[in-house]
């Protein structure tokens, strides 16, 4: 029997969106046997109170993660070449030719605020 | 319409049919209520509780529209009625099984499915009624009603689905559950005595149309999932809408009502 | 980490080296990190026990749903009783997960329950007579249930904090929900009154005991220091029972209300409470299954779930694949 029920278990993830606007956020998980189920299930168990867009579940089996050695690895070296703050010196360069440098509204199209 | 232009009979029917909104409501919220902590699994219990919750909401609404025509303050309505005062079908008042919540609950899982599962189709069909309902505070309600109606539909046409297809054992309960609940489904259908100065009335449609749709819905499901027809929906045990009830009625009243009843005038 | 090695290759000194590092760091473990075994014991025992707690939890309550006195008192106990059994899902599914390794599942959890092998709160062994003790289990129970889920919040296993941040995001609808309801009874009749103070010193002793014994040495085995050295939790029992006391009682005074230990007060000097210890032979005794209640709750439980047994089968029969 226990093994049985064990059976009954599929964990499901669920996933959810506040508004129209917001990207999906993992919530938490469930036990249900199917989609259909979890789903049903996942609105009332996680969104009782809070507004609610949109919700996903999603089979853990069908989620491939980062072993814990993968995490490890994402500790990488300095890349500042590729970040804004291997460009610190742009802006006193800009000062010897009387501009000021962009912000990063500037850059996402503020353009008519710039002299 | 408005309680100004009603005549006297018309406004009697309406309150008739706001009694039987509200108790059914409120009957069926109560026998859910008693599921709680003891559901199959506890995902389901959160989840059940909600209906449970919205229903009793939804019953308070229609008691306070009742209150609004002059019938008393909601609470009394819902705590301090003598049974035959209840408008409520028998099917939804009838216990969830032997035993009591307290003790030895040995409550049926098939037929709270069904009988929540049918009772959800009607609800859906009755509130698309009241939607356009003459008596516009109750067609009111019935449009806030029926987007919370709509998830609960989805929730018991889904256990009935995944269960009256699942094991032998799972088929035969829930066989034998649609055959108790059909055998006083009618009592749910009836609009009771009043039901042409109802429709006069224009608050609510004709009760044979509303029991059609309720049928074809039910048998569209019934071949999906190879349940065998069942013929006419019956009134066994009585007719609610007329005031007549159970022992089950009683003694739920009894208990949803022992705290209240001490001192209703104080506040708790 | 030794540079350049894959975690996989450590050995387990230097994997438990590189874990205690990460606690000291104030770092969140996951499910699926690797952990010392008594790290992973140390969390199914505490959450295992905090979940079904929560379950068992709403059956004293659950007594009252059908009961409460208004339309309003009856959807916001059932509100509250769902939100219970809610957090014990939440609970239980962080216990299985940290339980999946070890081969067990929620059926465990249920039938350590029934064999006794699982305990719960000593609170959700006792009688809830009265509607009285509907509104103490709600503010006071509740209140203490916060104070030690709170000091969790920032707990070194993250599902666990996770849940709990969810969890205690609900409690200050109970605090308010306990509140509204101990707050009419005592604004209103003398009978009203008379139902609270009878229901306060039913609980009283109940509530001492539920932060646990001072130390090991009442009951012979405390885990809180493992807790604390991992990160779990981060006050002593005492530390709680004295936080409880200083939030609750100025208020239950100041309804009018008499706390049944007249030798209760503070002391400015030692800035602590002093108050009359409990028999803790008395709470071992309760929380192994000889409370007036655990019986009847746990037939309650165990019955329901029996019944219920065919409903899990057929929904195993539609599992996906």
């Amino acid at each position: 029997m226990s093994e049985q029920e064990n059976q009954f278990y599929n964990v499901y993830e669920v996933f959810s969106k506040k508004t129209d606007k917001a990207p999906f956020q993992h919530q938490f998980s469930l036990l249900a046997p199917n989609a259909d189920m979890a789903l049903v299930m996942a609105k009332e168990n996680f969104f009782r109170r809070e507004t609610v867009a949109d919700i996903w579940v999603v089979k853990r089996e069908n989620i491939r993660g980062l072993t814990q050695g993968e995490r490890e690895m994402l500790k990488r070296m300095d890349k500042n070449y590729r970040e804004t703050k291997g460009y610190g010196y742009l802006k006193k360069k800009w000062r010897d030719y009387n501009q000021e440098q962009f912000t990063e509204k500037h850059i996402m199209g503020g353009r008519e605020e710039s002299r | 319409m408005n309680t100004k232009t009603m005549n006297e009979q018309e406004q009697s029917a309406l309150i008739e049919l706001i009694y039987q909104l509200g108790d059914d409501d409120f009957i069926l919220a109560y026998r859910g209520s008693e599921w709680l902590g003891l559901a199959p699994h506890i995902e389901e219990d959160v989840a059940f509780s909600s209906i449970s919750q919205d229903m009793m909401g939804h019953a308070a609404m229609y008691y306070h529209l009742l209150e609004e025509l002059g019938e008393g303050e909601a609470d009394g309505l819902a705590h301090l009625r003598k049974p035959e005062a209840f408008r409520n079908a028998i099917l939804l008042e009838k216990v969830n099984g032997s035993g009591t919540y307290l003790k030895k609950p040995d409550y049926d899982w098939a037929f709270t499915v069904v009988r929540n599962y049918f009772y959800a189709v009607y609800k859906q069909i009755r509130l698309e009624s009241l939607r356009l309902s003459s008596y516009e505070p109750l067609a009111d309600a019935a449009r806030k009603i029926i987007t919370e109606q709509y998830y609960h539909l989805m929730h018991w046409e889904l256990w009935f689905k995944q269960l009256v297809t699942s094991t032998e054992e799972a088929k035969k309960r829930m066989l034998s559950a649609v055959g108790k609940a059909w055998k006083d489904f009618g009592g749910v259908l009836t609009l009771g005595p009043s039901y042409s100065e109802m429709v006069k009335g224009g608050f609510i449609e004709d009760e044979n149309l509303l029991k059609k749709r309720w049928l074809n819905r039910i048998e569209k499901m019934f071949v999906e999932t190879g349940v065998p027809p069942q013929g006419e929906p019956l009134i066994e045990s009585g007719n609610g809408r007329k005031g007549e009830h159970t022992q089950d009625l009683a003694d739920a009243l009894t208990t949803l009502s022992e705290v209240y009843a001490t001192n209703p005038a104080s506040g708790w | 980490m030794q540079a350049g090695l894959r975690f996989e290759q450590l050995t387990n000194d230097e994997k438990h080296q590189h874990f205690m590092q990460r606690i000291n760091r104030g770092e969140k473990i996951e499910a699926d990190d690797w952990m010392p075994d008594d790290y992973r014991i140390s969390l199914i025992r505490l959450i295992s026990m905090h979940g079904i707690s929560e379950i068992m939890g709403a059956l004293p309550e659950k007594e009252w749903v059908p009961k409460a006195p208004s339309l309003h008192r009856k959807l916001a106990i059932m509100a509250k009783v769902q939100d219970e059994m809610g957090h014990g899902q939440l609970l239980l599914r962080v216990a299985e997960d940290l339980m999946a390794p070890l081969g067990k599942s929620r059926e465990d959890i249920m039938q350590d329950l029934f064999s006794g092998k699982l305990k719960f709160h000593n609170v959700f062994h006792m009688e809830a007579p009265t509607w009285g003790d509907a509104g103490m289990i709600a503010w006071l129970v509740d209140g203490a249930a916060i104070i030690s889920q709170s000091m969790m919040l920032d707990s070194s296993y993250g599902p666990y904090a996770r849940a709990l941040k969810r969890i205690c995001a609900e409690e200050v609808f109970h605090a308010q929900h306990g509140e509204s309801i101990i707050l009419a009874l005592a604004e209103g009749t003398p009978e009203q009154r008379e139902l609270l103070q009878d229901s306060l010193n039913r609980w009283w002793t109940s509530l001492i005991m539920f932060f646990g014994p001072k130390s090991a040495k009442e009951t012979g085995n405390s885990n809180a220091d493992r807790n604390i050295m991992y990160k779990i939790r981060t006050k002593t029992n005492e530390e709680l029972r004295q936080e409880f006391f200083t939030k609750y009682i100025p208020r239950i005074w100041a309804l009018g209300l008499t706390i049944p230990d007249e030798t209760i007060h503070f002391d400015g000097e030692a800035q602590m409470w002093i108050y009359k210890d409990v028999d803790w032979r008395e709470f071992k005794q309760i929380v192994s299954g000889n409370g007036p209640r655990s019986q009847e709750r746990l037939d309650l439980r165990r019955r329901s779930y029996d019944n219920n047994g065919w409903v899990r089968e057929a929904l195993a029969a539609q599992k996906a694949i």
